[in-house]
């Protein structure tokens, strides 16, 4: 099986050609804008930026449409090209994965609604090293997740199921830390229960990108790896090779 | 999965037990097939060794190679006339006609009863007319026609090949039971032993007979009967039949099957025309002799009449052939020519017709070749006739190959024509198979594959 | 999607009596310019009857009737004025069997523009000839043996050759029936493909038994149904929310 890029092209018909090319597209621009969207709604908490949290509220329209589009797309070409093995996994992949990536979007635009919130507080929140840490932990995770759905790469997506892990590891140490704060000053309460959102608004993120990553494997390998341990999931990618 | 009551083992069982008697019925109805087309190919094989037996020897016949001396003696003539200056033409033809009288006069037999007596001096002591018996009568007329030709030969000495008489023929060949009684001969003993001593010097050859194939039918001089005659009228007759009866079937078959609406009448038509390709071939002959000969007074036993007999004949056929060649071009070549928007003529000359112009060709020729070997129709014609010339036109009386070989069977020296007869059916089926070959030659020469 | 084209041809409650049976009971619908619309339904609906009334291929069948109007920008074709030669002209059609002539490929696509004098030289023909060739994406394959039999073909060039046939007469229409059911699956997908090229030119109506290809191929989907045009609409809306509970049930498999 060839690995390149091109392997969705070649079809007789041109016109399918372009527009599994125009899905895969409208697709990765989709997941460039949620990965901003995450990676701006992190910036706008850390650095109080209530004008870059409201951007960042406004932009969830924008991925909604994004999604519309590709939805109805996907089904254009389900019922009128009748895609098959790989055509019909890459559609069917896009098809759930873009309303993973919506609803990264979605927990992006509730991080930005509790930046707004913090932002009105005067005293600066604790936890907000553990944020940008699992902030950019989960951003690079998506990044690599789309990166590898734009390379067709196996490898990096079964990394990036197996980082997801690290991400629940890190939420689950934030969330004792911010725990013990609580525990501490119970005047914080509020203000750490929203920070607490934030960090499982972020854990899910990660878990949505774990989910792009599965939907990747499934895409190129035909294989479904949801709901796998991981040892098991070398086994049945090793049974591929 | 054993659907009703059997069981699968059951079921194979049974159908075994049913398979050996349908093997039974199958092998019975090959076997049966099979003797059918041995059967008929021996019938096949037997009728071309006896045909080709017979008939092969008669193309070689006894023939004299003889110096004859035309002897001034016996040929005793004026000069030819010429024309002298002042005569009108009708006089000089007049005694050119007397002159003419005067070398028929001649007795050309002794010439050649001469010209034997001096190859065989033992001869001069039997009677001439044993003499005269070796050599077939016609053959005084070629020494004739050579004198009348050029009468400056007269005082030469000519080498000759000259017919042997039928009898003669047939007596060397050993066609007749030597051991007969005198009575019984034909030819008389000393007339016998002169030709079996010519023979044996060789002046007597058994050669290859071009009277056969130049001359036509003769009843004086039997041995030089010949089909030229009746290969020239049914020559004619074919001829007829190919311009007449092929252009007009096919262009009638062409209307009927692209062009004709599909109504009562031309159902009519179609069901007259299978009908008469049915009628027996006898009453086209009646047909023919009512208005050819007695309505448009055209003469009889001539090709003329029975070319259109035969076209008459081979009409319906040919439609029928056409017709069928041109409904197995599949319609699909028709649609695509009317979808580019060609019209109805050029989709039908431009497409169907190339393509079933093969199919067109055979069954033109087949009905051709049917006609040639038709026999009835033309005895009542009168092609039966008696016909010693060939025909120059086919207005001319003639005589037609299938009558021919009708004729020579009938004729009484049986042991010289029961050959000649063969020989005549031989030429006959090697015109017929050369028609069809031409037949087979033309349909793979235009043959396409769509 | 259709709705700011012209109309190029237009059928108004078209009847088709075969004898005292009725085929087609009032179709009407419109063919757009540079559209490719398909009809379908069961075996037996008359689409294809249809398609053949709209280049009087009908004519040639004993006892076969067309009441109704069918106009080619807006003129009556079954009018006695219009000439059927000149019709099936501008009105091109290809079949469901390949059915090149016997003849050369060259000879099979020059035919048409030599009977209708297309061409003033044999240079203007030759070019003719290659463009249609071109267009139907056949040129490359046989240029080199443009004087070789076009029944020596394969099954889909052969169809390509009868496609290259018909627009080498520059019809304004094109009427395909089943063009593909001959055809193996790879040589069908080059049809739909070039079907699709030629809708920049052409208009098309294709019938087809295979749903799937009309909605690979057309803009437009007319679903006929015992002799009855049910529905017809944009591909795209007949494939994913038919109007009617009889298209649903045929495009579903659900049928009877």
């Amino acid at each position: 099986m060839k690995k390149d890029g091109n392997v969705y092209g070649n079809h007789i018909s041109q016109s399918f050609n372009e527009e599994l090319a125009a899905l895969k597209s409208r697709f990765l621009e989709m997941g460039g804008l949620v990965e901003t969207q995450v990676l701006q709604a992190v910036k706008a908490l850390t650095e109080r930026d209530a004008e870059l949290a409201n951007l960042v509220r406004d932009e969830d329209k924008v991925v909604d449409r994004y999604e519309m589009k590709i939805d109805d797309a996907a089904i254009h070409i389900l019922a009128r090209r009748q895609p098959t093995a790989r055509d019909l996994r890459l559609v069917v992949s896009i098809i759930k994965a873009v309303s993973d990536l919506e609803r990264i979007g979605d927990e992006s635009k509730k991080i930005a609604k509790l930046a707004l919130q913090l932002v009105e507080g005067d005293k600066t929140p604790n936890g907000l090293t553990e944020i940008r840490h699992i902030g950019q932990h989960v951003a690079t995770m998506l990044n690599g997740a789309l990166e590898a759905f734009a390379r067709l790469d196996v490898e990096k997506a079964v990394e990036i199921i197996k980082e997801d892990k690290n991400v629940d590891a890190e939420y689950k140490t934030a969330s004792r830390s911010l725990m013990t704060y609580m525990m501490e000053d119970p005047r914080t309460i509020s203000e750490c229960m929203s920070v607490m959102w934030v960090f499982r608004a972020l854990e899910r993120v990660g878990d949505h990108a774990c989910n792009l990553a599965e939907h990747i494997v499934y895409m190129v390998e035909g294989e479904d790896v949801r709901h796998t341990k991981i040892d098991q999931l070398n086994e049945q990618l090793k049974r591929l090779d | 999965m054993p659907i009703g009551r059997l069981s699968s083992a059951e079921v194979e069982a049974r159908v075994v037990r049913s398979l050996k008697k349908r093997h039974i019925k199958e092998k019975a109805f090959r076997a049966v097939g099979l003797s059918g087309v041995v059967t008929g190919l021996v019938l096949v094989l037997i009728l071309f060794t006896s045909i080709l037996s017979r008939g092969l020897p008669a193309f070689w016949q006894a023939t004299f190679e003889l110096d004859v001396y035309f002897n001034p003696e016996i040929i005793r003539i004026d000069p030819r006339p010429t024309q002298t200056s002042g005569e009108s033409s009708g006089d000089f033809r007049e005694r050119e006609l007397a002159w003419l009288t005067q070398v028929n006069m001649v007795n050309w037999n002794r010439l050649l009863e001469d010209s034997v007596i001096a190859a065989a001096p033992e001869a001069a002591a039997m009677a001439r007319r044993d003499v005269r018996r070796l050599i077939t009568s016609g053959e005084r007329f070629q020494l004739r026609e050579m004198v009348a030709e050029n009468p400056s030969i007269i005082g030469e000495t000519r080498r000759l090949r000259l017919l042997a008489d039928a009898n003669v023929d047939v007596w060397l060949r050993g066609n007749i039971d030597r051991s007969l009684p005198d009575a019984q001969q034909q030819l008389s003993r000393a007339t016998r032993d002169l030709a079996d001593k010519l023979f044996e010097e060789g002046i007597i050859k058994i050669r290859f007979s071009q009277a056969l194939f130049m001359n036509p039918d003769s009843r004086s001089s039997l041995a030089s009967a010949g089909l030229a005659g009746a290969f020239v009228g049914s020559l004619f007759m074919m001829l007829i039949v190919m311009f007449l009866a092929v252009p007009v079937g096919v262009a009638s078959a062409i209307y009927l099957e692209e062009f004709a609406p599909k109504n009562k009448l031309t159902d009519l038509i179609e069901v007259n025309i299978n009908n008469l390709a049915a009628v027996p071939s006898i009453v086209f002959g009646l047909l023919g002799a009512a208005i050819f000969i007695n309505t448009f007074n055209l003469p009889m036993s001539t090709p003329i009449v029975g070319g259109l007999v035969l076209s008459l004949m081979t009409l319906p056929t040919v439609i029928i052939a056409t017709r069928s060649a041109l409904k197995a071009v599949p319609p699909s070549i028709r649609q695509a020519a009317l979808g580019v928007g060609a019209s109805r003529v050029q989709t039908v000359f431009g497409h169907v017709l190339p393509l079933a112009i093969p199919g067109i060709l055979t069954g033109a020729i087949l009905g051709v070749a049917q006609a040639l070997g038709e026999t009835a129709p033309l005895l009542l014609i009168g092609m039966n006739a008696f016909v010693t010339n060939i025909a120059s036109t086919p207005f001319e009386q003639s005589a037609a190959l299938p009558v021919q070989i009708y004729l020579w069977q009938g004729n009484e020296l049986r042991n010289f024509f029961e050959a000649r007869t063969s020989a005549a059916i031989i030429v006959l089926l090697a015109l017929m198979i050369s028609l069809n070959a031409f037949a087979i030659w033309l349909r793979k020469k235009f043959e396409r594959r769509w | 999607m259709s709705t700011n084209k012209t109309v190029r041809m237009s059928a108004n409650d078209v009847r088709v009596f075969y004898g005292d049976k009725e085929a087609i009971k009032g179709v009407s619908v419109d063919i757009m310019e540079n559209e490719v619309i398909a009809f379908i339904g069961p075996s037996g609906c008359g689409k294809s009857t249809f398609l053949r009334c709209l280049n009087r291929m009908n004519d040639t069948i004993e006892g076969c009737r067309v009441e109704g109007e069918i106009t080619l920008d807006g003129n009556n074709i079954y009018d006695s004025r219009m000439d059927p030669v000149l019709l099936r002209a501008r009105v091109g059609m290809v079949f469901q069997r390949p059915n090149p002539f016997p003849k050369s490929i060259y000879e099979n696509v020059a035919y048409g523009p030599r009977i209708h004098g297309l061409a003033s030289s044999k240079r203007d023909l030759d070019e003719i000839v290659e463009v249609s060739l071109s267009k139907a994406g056949l040129w490359d394959e046989v240029k080199d043996r443009l004087m070789e039999p076009g029944t020596g073909l394969s099954g889909g060039q052969q169809q390509r050759l009868c496609i290259a046939r018909t627009i080498a007469v520059s019809p304004e229409v094109i009427l395909m029936d089943e063009p593909c059911s001959a055809l193996d699956p790879i040589a069908t997908a080059t049809v739909e493909e070039l079907i699709e090229e030629l809708s920049s030119q052409f208009s098309i109506a294709i019938v087809t038994h295979s749903m799937q290809q009309a909605a690979r191929v057309s803009n437009r989907t007319a679903y006929f149904h015992l002799g009855k045009l049910i529905e017809v609409g944009d591909t795209d809306e007949v494939f994913t929310k038919p109007k009617n509970e009889l298209t649903e049930a045929y495009i579903t498999g659900r049928f009877g």
